[in-house]
C-alpha cells in the first residue's frame, strides 16, 4: 500500500523532522512511503492513503496544511492548539479575513470580534496571550479523516471538539540508545532539565524548589540545557535566589550528541511546563530511554505517564512545595532513583518501541484506506441478506442486526 | 452445567478441532454435564466475506435452548469466539491465522490493495472485542497464547488437552517413518519426501487426504520414490492405531503449527517424533534427544535423524517410553476441571 508522507524532515531543525527520521525506516518496512517534497501541495500519484504531521509551527506545517486544505487524509496531530499555526498562515500571509474567519467559524461572532482585537493591536495576540483557550484546531481537524495522536487527552479534546472520525492513540517512538558517554557538568547530584527556559516551562518555579532542596542538600545542583526565551531574565532570577554563584549549570542550545550525553550524566530528569498545548516531549521519551527518573507536571500527556517512571507536579498554589518534596526525595533516595529509572527503562522498551510504533501507523493506515470499503461490503452482505428474507431497513430485526453489528465494531 | 462447546464448520472437512471438540463433549458428558455440540459453517472468502461470515456468530442467541438455560459456552476458534454469551469461555486452538502470522506469507490470503489491508485489520479489531469478552481465556498451547499475546494483548492460560481416543499401543519399531496429517502445504510433508529422496533406506507411510495430495504424489513420483512411499489416503481409527503401533518414528514438522496432537498419540505409542526447529507447539511436547529429534528444516537432516533411529533403535524406543511419560499428564480430568473452574 503507498503512503504520501508530508512532514517536515531533517535537516530542519525541528523536533517532528527528528521524529520522522526516526520513524520512517521502520514505517518503510510496512508501507510503500513516498516522503513528499517540502512545497509540494499534491500527493504523488497512486498513493492510497496521505499522512500530515502537522504541529503548531508554522514555518515547519503551513505548507503540509495547505496540502491537508487540498486533499483530506489521515493527520498526525503532535499539538492540539494550533492558533500560532492558524495565524501563521492567515495573519502571516496578511490575509486577516482568513483569521476572522477561522475564528468565527470556531467561536462564533465572539471569536471574530476578538480576532478584530488582534488585527487592530487592541489586545495582545491571543497565539501568544490564550492560545489553549481558542486551539483553533478545527482548521485542521475538518480536512482530516482520520486522527493519529499520541496520547489519550489530545484524543479527548478532539472528540470534545465534535471530530467525528476514527483516532488512533500512539505513542511517541523512543530513539535508540546509542554509544552515550555521559557528561556530568558538576560534581554531587545534578537535577537536569532540558529544553526553551521560560515560564511556560515552570523555569521559576523549578528554581524556588532547587534553592529550597539545595538548603538540605548543597551538594545538589540544577543543570539547565537550552536556549533561554526573549525576555525571560534567568540571570535576576538566580541573582535573587542565592544561585548564581553555584547551584545551577547553564548550557545553552545542544546538538542530539550533546543533548545525550548531558541528560546520561544527570541523576534525576525535570520536565514541567504550563500551559500545555496538549503535546508530547521528546526530552521525556530520551530520559525514559536512558533510565532516568522523572519529574513532571501533573497535565496534559505528562499525566498519563504511569507513576512508577514519573513523580507528578501538580499546578497550581502548591506548586514549589511539591516540587520541592519531589525533588527532596529523589536526591536523597537511590533505591527510589533506581526503581524509576528501571520502570522507564521498561516503559520506553515496551511501549515506545519504534517496531512497534510502525505497527500501529500502518495498523491506522491500513483501516483508514480500505476501512469504508470493507465497512460498505459488509452491511451490503448483511443487508441483502435480511432483505432477501423480508427485513426491511426499519424492522425491530434490523436494528438489532445493527446493534450486534456495533458491538463487534463491524459496519463503521 | 448446561454447556454448549463451538465449533465452526468447514463441510467435508474434519481435523483436529473436529476431534477435539467431538470429545470434549463426550468427555463433558462422562463427567455428569449436559453438553452438545453447537456448529455453523464457515467460509473466508472472497473479499469481506470473512467478516460477515464471522458475524453469523453474533447474531445467535445461546442464553438459553428451548427453556433451558445454558450456562456456559466454550469457543474454540475463529469465528466461534465472536458469540454473545454471559459466560462466554474461550478455548483457543487458533485465531484466523491469516490475519496474523500467515499474512504475506504463500500461505496468507491477504493481498496489498486497501481493502485487502482493511479486512485484515477488522479481523484483528474483531478478535480484540471478542475475545476480550470472554470470562475465562485458555489456549491449547503455550505456542497459541504467545501469538495470542503479542497480537492483540490478551493473555490466555495455557490449558493443553489429550489427543483422540485409539487403541495405543506399541508392537514393533518397524521400518517406516510415518506421518500424520491433513495434507496441506502448511504441513510440510514435501521435506519428508524430500528426505525420502536422499535417504534409499527410508521407508515412509503417509496417513490424511487433503488439498495438497495431488502434488505431494506428484513430487514422489518425480523423485522415484514409489514403493517407498505409501499414500495411505484417510484411515480409520483401528487402521491408524496400527501405523501408530508399527512404525519406528512418527514425523511431524509442520510450520510453526499450533499445537498437534500428533505428538501425543506418537508418544502414547510410545513412539519417537522427528521435528524441526521452527514447528511451533510441537516443540511444546517433544525434546530433542530425549523423547525425539529436533533437527532443522533441512531435507538432509531429516534424512540423517530418521536414519540416526533406524541405526539406534533401542534409543528410539527409550525415546518414545519418555514420551509416553509426557503424553499421560494431560489428561482430561485436569483439562475439564480447569475449564469450568
Amino acid at each position: 500500500m503507498r503512503v504520501a508522507y508530508f512532514s517536515p524532515m531533517p535537516p530542519e531543525r525541528s523536533g517532528i523532522a527528528d521524529y520522522s527520521a526516526l520513524l520512517l525506516p521502520a514505517l518503510r518496512g510496512r508501507l510503500d512511503v513516498r516522503v513528499v517534497k517540502r512545497g509540494r501541495k499534491k500527493a504523488p500519484r497512486g498513493t492510497d492513503v496521505s499522512l500530515y504531521h502537522v504541529g503548531n509551527n508554522p514555518d515547519a506545517h503551513a505548507w503540509i496544511v495547505d496540502a491537508l486544505h487540498r486533499e483530506p487524509g489521515v493527520v498526525v496531530l503532535h499539538d492540539y492548539v494550533l492558533h500560532h499555526l492558524v495565524a501563521g498562515m492567515t495573519v502571516g500571509r496578511r490575509d486577516g479575513h482568513a483569521y476572522l474567519d477561522a475564528m468565527e467559524r470556531e467561536y462564533g461572532v465572539v471569536g471574530r470580534l476578538l480576532a478584530h482585537g488582534v488585527l487592530d493591536k487592541r489586545i495582545p495576540p491571543l497565539w501568544e496571550s490564550r492560545p489553549a483557550d481558542y486551539p483553533l484546531s478545527s482548521f485542521v481537524l475538518e480536512h482530516a479523516t482520520g486522527l493519529i495522536v499520541h496520547s489519550r487527552t489530545v484524543s479527548e479534546l478532539a472528540r470534545a471538539s465534535g471530530f467525528p472520525g476514527p483516532v488512533w492513540v500512539v505513542p511517541h517512538p523512543a530513539w535508540p540508545v546509542g554509544q552515550v558517554v555521559p557528561v556530568r557538568l558538576a560534581p554531587g547530584m545534578v537535577i537536569g532539565c532540558f529544553g526553551v527556559v521560560n515560564a511556560s516551562k515552570r523555569i521559576p518555579e523549578l528554581l524556588q524548589a532547587t534553592a529550597t532542596v539545595r538548603e538540605s542538600h548543597p551538594e545538589v545542583k540544577l543543570l539547565l540545557v537550552g536556549p533561554t526565551s526573549p525576555g525571560f531574565d534567568l540571570d535576576r532570577r538566580l541573582q535573587r535566589l542565592g544561585l548564581a554563584e553555584e547551584g545551577v549549570v547553564r548550557e545553552g542550545w545542544a546538538d542530539e550528541r550533546r543533548l545525550w550525553s548531558l541528560m546520561a550524566g544527570s541523576d534525576v530528569a525535570v520536565n514541567l511546563r504550563h500551559p500545555t498545548m496538549g503535546e508530547t516531549s521528546g526530552s521525556v521519551i530520551r530520559a525514559l530511554s536512558l533510565g532516568k527518573p522523572l519529574v513532571v507536571s501533573d497535565v496534559g500527556w505528562f499525566s498519563e505517564l504511569p507513576n512508577e517512571v514519573a513523580l507528578k507536579i501538580p499546578t497550581g498554589d502548591d506548586e514549589v512545595n511539591v516540587l520541592s518534596s519531589a525533588l527532596e526525595l529523589l536526591v536523597s533516595r537511590a533505591d527510589v532513583r533506581e526503581a524509576m529509572g528501571a520502570a522507564a527503562v521498561d516503559l520506553a522498551r515496551r511501549e515506545h518501541d519504534v517496531g512497534r510504533v510502525a505497527e500501529l501507523y500502518t495498523a491506522a493506515l491500513e483501516e483508514s484506506a480500505g476501512g469504508a470499503a470493507v465497512a460498505d461490503a459488509v452491511l451490503r452482505d448483511v443487508s441483502e441478506a435480511a432483505a432477501e428474507v423480508g427485513i426491511s431497513g426499519d424492522a425491530a430485526e434490523a436494528k438489532e442486526i445493527a446493534r450486534r453489528l456495533a458491538e463487534v465494531e463491524l459496519g463503521t | 452445567m448446561n454447556v454448549a462447546v463451538l465449533r465452526p464448520q468447514v463441510p467435508f472437512a474434519r481435523g483436529g478441532v473436529e476431534i477435539f471438540t467431538d470429545r470434549l463433549v463426550d468427555e463433558l458428558r462422562a463427567r455428569g454435564h449436559d453438553a452438545d455440540l453447537v456448529s455453523v459453517p464457515f467460509k473466508w472468502y472472497p473479499g469481506a466475506r470473512v467478516l460477515t461470515q464471522a458475524f453469523l456468530w453474533r447474531m445467535l442467541d445461546l442464553d438459553e435452548a428451548d427453556g433451558k438455560p445454558i450456562d456456559v459456552v466454550v469457543a474454540t476458534k475463529f469465528p466461534s469466539y465472536v458469540v454473545r454469551h454471559p459466560d462466554k469461555r474461550v478455548w483457543l486452538v487458533h485465531q484466523f491465522r491469516q490475519a496474523y502470522d500467515l499474512d504475506g506469507t504463500e500461505l496468507g490470503q491477504f493481498g496489498d490493495s486497501p481493502e485487502d489491508r482493511a479486512i485484515r485489520r477488522k479481523v484483528q479489531a474483531l478478535d480484540r472485542v471478542a475475545l476480550g469478552e470472554a470470562t475465562r481465556l485458555f489456549a491449547i498451547s503455550r505456542n497459541v497464547a504467545a501469538r495470542l499475546e503479542s497480537s492483540t494483548g490478551l493473555r490466555a492460560d495455557v490449558l493443553p488437552h489429550p489427543p483422540q481416543a485409539l487403541e495405543f499401543r506399541c508392537d514393533e519399531y518397524g521400518d517406516f517413518v510415518l506421518s500424520v496429517n491433513r495434507l496441506d502445504r502448511a504441513k510440510r510433508i514435501d521435506l519428508l519426501l524430500q528426505a525420502a529422496a536422499l535417504d534409499a533406506a527410508l521407508e515412509v507411510v503417509i496417513a490424511g487426504d487433503g488439498p495438497d495430495r495431488e502434488r505431494l504424489e506428484q513430487i514422489a513420483r518425480d523423485h522415484g520414490l514409489d514403493g517407498r512411499v505409501r499414500f495411505a489416503g484417510r484411515v480409520s481409527e483401528e487402521e491408524l492405531a496400527d501405523l501408530y503401533a508399527r512404525c519406528l518414528a512418527v514425523y511431524y514438522a509442520p510450520v510453526d503449527e499450533d499445537y498437534g496432537m500428533v505428538p501425543l498419540e506418537a508418544f502414547l505409542s510410545e513412539k519417537p517424533v522427528l521435528t524441526t526447529t521452527d514447528s511451533g507447539g510441537p516443540l511444546e511436547i517433544v525434546t530433542d534427544g530425549a523423547s525425539g529429534l529436533v533437527v532443522s528444516p533441512d531435507a538432509g537432516e531429516l534424512a540423517r535423524a530418521a536414519g540416526w533411529l533406524r541405526e539406534h533403535r533401542d534409543d528410539a524406543a527409550s525415546f518414545g517410553r519418555a514420551g509416553r511419560a509426557v503424553a499421560a499428564e494431560v489428561t482430561w480430568d485436569r483439562a475439564i476441571g480447569r475449564l469450568l473452574e
